[in-house]
């Protein structure tokens, strides 16, 4: 392992376009604009920004840290696709972390994680002090409010790139050799299609 | 430029997960060094048509592995390449913005030049990667998204001489498949039951055959194949083997027709420029429909044309015709930085008049 480890970590999955690099168990670059839209084309030269603050190149960075959501379908592609392709480029590991995760990371544990999820809805999971998390579900407001203990979230959330890295991080020394599996959306709604309304006719020999 | 250019090609446009690697030096034949495409069929069987968010999800998911195999397979390394062409648009913006950011960070990590291709720029430039078409050349193109004639001059030069004002003809196989109970997608089986159908039993509509000049409009057919359905089903209770076939025939001629004709007339004005040697290139998914393929190419010995017909992995949706536009753009001196933007909308010929979707996102096509 290198002795200072290089970070950057980034989000796109709600209305914002975030990215933080930290090295070692500082962060010592970060770049924060709120948008609704346009991530896709704000993306990368805020990343080059950060890095340039900090004087480093891309090819300094030992791993990439990438925001999974759950949020905005389009914004966590956005940052899930352009970190899996520095990571394959760089030649580094890139981690995928939840912004249910990120948003709890200096909460007490046991609590539940929650996000707004449009619609009445909530994301929410429940995170133990042993890292034994619940999978995440998708709550109705009403489901939400009956919940049990304490809570972070809905609105809690503000800049998450930092919170990414930091986990981030975290992962890679827990996984040492290990491989780290590719960042993968975390979704939790299904895809909005329905089966054909109109049946096929009954075929007849 | 006498330099070999060698690009990898990225394409996510629509339900094709696309990789490819392809590599020219001038005076020499260019060469596909590799072409990977991860199809999502199945993923949509049950929906009868493309979804969006699922086609966006899977590419998101399936883009770097694709670029991965397809440079293990050309046996190269990102630094041996000379950029990293992605398709822009036109097509379904979720697929075309996970292509274009795992792009960006493939170009920004390997510090290779990016370009953006226009999809239906790919399409139409693929008869000079596999028959190094001199320009101007008429293209038909066909699929199951786009439907237009357009006179390749150049490589950013494109002139169109019209297209269908609705359904694509791809479109309408599918539909076609859906109403008669057959498979998706709907070309190859259609065009399967259709080998033992009577073409000329129903005599279904040649829309805008009697308008002069090249657009053409596919819904009709669709609604007039839809009523005799509906009759026959009435009429015994279900939809006899015979008769589905009967349906088919009757539909693929009547499409073969329509793109005969308008092919002719496509090919009229296109030999007003007095090309050195004239061909019609047809491309998109389309055009494996051996029907039609065969009315096309009687259309060019009628008119004493080459037709070419690229091997139908290259008609269809596939990242190395990205990746040969993307070299073209590259000769051309043309580069795109990080701001490069997704387009859903993109037409080819940017004078002519918007034909479908003139709202407020502009012209599909």
């Amino acid at each position: 392992m290198q002795h200072n480890p290089l970070i950057l970590a980034f989000d796109t999955s709600a209305a914002h376009c975030a990215a933080a690099l930290l090295s070692g168990d500082k962060v010592i670059a970060t770049g924060f604009e709120e948008m609704a839209r346009g991530q896709a084309e704000r993306l990368m030269p805020l990343l080059e920004q950060v890095l340039a603050e900090a004087g480093v190149a891309w090819k300094d960075l030992s791993a990439i840290g990438v925001g999974i959501g759950p949020g905005n379908f389009t914004g966590i592609r956005i940052s899930v696709s352009a970190a899996r392709g520095l990571a394959l480029s760089l030649g580094i590991p890139a981690i995928g972390v939840s912004s249910l995760e990120a948003q709890a990371i200096d909460a007490a544990r046991p609590v539940w994680s929650l996000i707004d999820a449009r619609r009445d809805h909530l994301y929410a999971q429940y995170l133990r002090p042993n890292g034994d998390d619940e999978a995440p579900s998708l709550l109705s407001a009403r489901e939400a409010a009956a919940l049990d203990g304490a809570r972070v979230g809905p609105d809690a959330l503000g800049d998450p790139a930092p919170a990414i890295a930091r986990i981030a991080a975290s992962r890679i020394t827990k996984a040492a050799k290990a491989p780290i599996p590719r960042p993968a959306p975390l979704y939790i709604r299904t895809a909005d299609a329905a089966p054909p309304r109109d049946p096929a006719p009954l075929i007849l020999p | 430029m006498t330099k070999t250019v060698t690009l990898l090609g990225l394409e996510s446009s629509c339900d094709d997960t696309a990789a490819a690697v392809v590599r020219h030096t001038p005076g020499a034949l260019p060469e596909i060094l590799s072409s990977v495409i991860a199809g999502q069929t199945d993923l949509h069987a049950d929906f009868g048509g493309i979804v969006p968010e699922i086609a966006a999800r899977a590419h998101a998911e399936k883009l770097d592995i694709c670029v991965e195999e397809a440079l293990i397979q050309a046996n190269l390394h990102l630094s041996d390449l000379d950029g990293i062409a992605v398709t822009a648009g036109p097509g379904l913006i979720g697929g075309v913005v996970a292509g274009v950011m795992c792009a960006k960070g493939l170009a920004a990590g390997s510090g290779l030049p990016l370009i953006g291709v226009n999809h239906l720029a790919g399409h139409a430039l693929t008869p000079r990667l596999t028959d190094q078409a001199p320009f101007p050349y008429l293209i038909l193109l066909v699929s199951g998204g786009h439907c237009q004639f357009l006179i390749a001059k150049g490589p950013d030069d494109f002139t169109r001489l019209g297209g269908t004002i609705d359904d694509a003809p791809g479109e309408a196989f599918d539909k076609t498949a859906k109403l008669l109970g057959l498979p998706q997608p709907g070309g190859p089986s259609v065009e399967g039951e259709a080998k033992t159908g009577d073409p000329n039993r129903f005599k279904f509509p040649r829309p805008l055959l009697d308008r002069p000049g090249c657009d053409m409009s596919f819904s009709g057919l669709k609604t007039a194949l839809l009523r005799e359905r509906d009759r026959l089903v009435a009429e015994h209770g279900g939809l006899r083997h015979a008769d589905r076939a009967d349906l088919c025939a009757g539909f693929q001629a009547a499409v073969a027709d329509v793109l005969a004709e308008k092919s002719r007339r496509a090919l009229a004005k296109y030999l007003q420029l007095s090309p050195g040697t004239p061909a019609l290139s047809v491309a998109g998914g389309v055009a494996a429909n051996m029907t039609i393929r065969g009315a096309l190419e009687s259309v060019c010995d009628d008119a004493g044309t080459t037709f070419l017909a690229p091997p139908l992995a290259l008609c269809t949706d596939n990242a190395a015709m990205i990746a040969w536009a993307g070299i073209e753009r590259f000769r051309a001196g043309e580069r795109d930085d990080m701001t490069l933007q997704a387009r859903p909308r993109w037409p080819l010929d940017q004078q002519a008049p918007a034909m479908l979707g003139s709202g407020k996102k502009g012209a599909k096509a």
